[in-house]
């Protein structure tokens, strides 16, 4: 038996408050007292519950009433607390009217699936939640629309699959079919057969979520100082008090900053199977903005491009030139490094001298004799 | 334990065939439980038969808990009409039961050339996984590669894989080690 929102933290609290400001999706359930034994309603995320009645139990030292709930798919109970039921998103069953708006909407064309992963995560669970059975309509469409694409990482390939049963469900429910004719039904619409052309009205439009306002905070501005250079283990307290050591050296650090940003991206984009609650948690406490934003807003055309071409010049240029600017460099060490590296590349393409590389050249790449050198290697082998 | 039953006379390789794949996808002992005659009761105006009501009315077959049994015929089936028309219909099953249908109605000929036979195969293995899925609670798949894609979508090749997708084999795997026996 699952008891659901029994104790909640006070930043909870909080959140719950606001979700009540914004004004709940038609169909929602507002208080209890809407509620009746054998009622069946849409639990966000859960499924379809049949209400079996009231409940009053001891917790904690208070005395607490509760709606008990039973899943119709496999009879699980649930208790929500009397006065949490219009906060948790419990809605009707939909209508079979709202069900073939949803077909006309899985049927119609759509090309646009949002590309940024942390905003489409965000947005599905939020749709998952608030969004009512078109809502639910919206994630399976989008996510197979992005399938076409490219295929789901793990965790939205989950995501897929969990929202796809909840249409299922509720459209089974809805309409009084065994839920694989409403597989076949929701399918139908999304990939009709070659040369079935569908009878499609214009879509509903979704519910146009407002959200709690801790969900829906925007990237506003790139910080300067943020380069995510903690994710690269690097640290930014010695950098910070190198950095201000060195007075001109605005122009180096700001050509670090975009030479580790790509790195950031990498990071991010790899991270697309990482679990939603660590984003929205980082979301809410420091700065959330700073991936979407280095993806979404691009760099400005004025500074210098970021790649390691220009620090190598840079340095190659201080080393010609006594430029009392940029020829001191002592504090980055990421970029001395890339600087240093880059320099040592031009002699190793071009003509190199044979004595400066002797070292560095491995093993099997010298000109050995072949019967002397095959031998030891056999050996270090077995 | 996969107990197939056949409503029409089906060659015994084929069946033979199907059972050895069905125990490699699922890890399941497969047997052909024999064959019964098809229930008229389910046979609609159309002479079409009404996929629900066959395998509600369907012959009876010794099966223990978690058994799954597959009823095979040659018959057309239908559905009923949802609110966009009538998908075409290769099948029926229970979602998480234990009793599903499909049809070779809609095959390609068997014929008696090798190659034939061996299309004719492996669509119904594929068929077959793709119904027993549903009944391991398993859902449509957007991969055309994996059997549990739509059987009528317009991405499947001519002559489609019999394999489930990692997801798809993860997640009946998980639910045949939850079964109770």
């Amino acid at each position: 038996m699952v008891t659901v929102g029994a104790v909640r933290t006070s930043g909870k609290r909080e959140r719950a408050d606001k979700q009540e400001e914004a004004s709940p999706p038609a169909g929602n359930i507002a208080s209890s007292a809407d509620l009746r034994p054998g009622d069946r309603v849409v639990y966000p995320k859960q499924g379809v519950y049949r209400i079996t009645g009231l409940e009053q139990k001891d917790i904690a030292g208070q005395r607490l009433e509760f709606v008990k709930m039973s899943r119709e798919e496999d009879g699980a109970s649930v208790l929500v607390p009397l006065g949490k039921v219009a906060t948790i998103g419990l809605r009707r069953v939909a209508t079979a009217d709202d069900i073939e708006g949803v077909f006309h909407y899985l049927g119609a064309s759509y090309d646009d699936p949002e590309l940024d992963w942390k905003v489409r995560h965000r947005d599905n669970v939020e749709r998952l939640i608030a969004g009512g059975v078109l809502g639910v309509a919206e994630v399976v469409k989008g996510l197979h629309s992005l399938s076409r694409l490219r295929p789901l990482p793990a965790k939205e390939r989950e995501l897929y699959d969990s929202s796809r049963h909840l249409l299922v469900n509720e459209i089974s429910v809805s309409l009084g079919v065994p839920e694989v004719i409403a597989e076949d039904y929701v399918d139908f619409a999304l990939m009709p057969p070659a040369g079935v052309k569908l009878p499609l009205r214009p879509p509903p439009i979704p519910v146009e979520l407002k959200g709690p306002p801790w969900k829906r905070k925007k990237p506003a501005v790139v910080e300067d100082d943020d380069l995510g250079l903690a994710e690269l283990g690097i640290d930014m307290a010695a950098l910070e008090g190198a950095a201000e050591g060195a007075a001109g050296s605005e122009e180096s650090e700001e050509g670090e900053a975009e030479g580790a940003t790509p790195a950031a991206e990498d990071g991010a984009e790899e991270g697309e199977a990482v679990p939603a609650k660590p984003a929205v948690k980082a979301a809410e406490k420091v700065s959330v903005q700073k991936i979407p934003a280095a993806r979404k807003a691009p760099p400005p055309p004025s500074p210098p491009p970021p790649s390691k071409k220009p620090a190598a010049k840079a340095a190659a240029a201080a080393a010609k030139k006594p430029a009392p600017k940029t020829a001191p460099k002592p504090a980055p060490k990421v970029a001395s490094k890339v600087a240093s590296k880059a320099a040592a590349k031009p002699p190793s393409k071009g003509p190199a001298p044979k004595k400066g590389t002797p070292a560095k050249k491995p093993a099997a790449s010298r000109p050995a004799p072949p019967k002397k050198g095959a031998k030891p290697a056999k050996g270090k082998k077995k | 334990m996969i107990r197939i039953v056949t409503l029409a006379a089906y060659d015994e390789g084929d069946i033979t065939h199907l059972s050895k794949t069905l125990y490699r996808s699922f890890g399941l002992g497969t047997e052909h439980a024999g064959v019964r005659a098809l229930p008229k009761k389910a046979e609609r105006d159309d002479g079409r038969f009404d996929a629900i009501r066959l395998l509600a009315d369907g012959p009876p077959v010794r099966a223990y808990a978690d058994d799954k049994v597959l009823y095979i015929t040659d018959k057309e089936l239908a559905i009923p009409k949802g609110p966009l028309g009538e998908p075409p219909t290769w099948g029926f099953a229970e979602q998480g039961g234990n009793k599903a249908l499909i049809s070779t109605f809609r095959f390609k000929p068997r014929g008696v050339t090798e190659a034939s036979i061996e299309v004719f195969r492996r669509r119904l293995a594929r068929e077959s996984i793709h119904f027993i899925g549903h009944l391991w609670d398993l859902h449509h798949c957007y991969d055309a590669r994996c059997a549990m894609h739509p059987s009528w979508s317009p991405t499947l090749p001519d002559d489609p894989e019999f394999e489930l997708d990692a997801f798809c084999r993860d997640k009946s795997e998980r639910r045949v080690r939850l079964a109770k026996t």
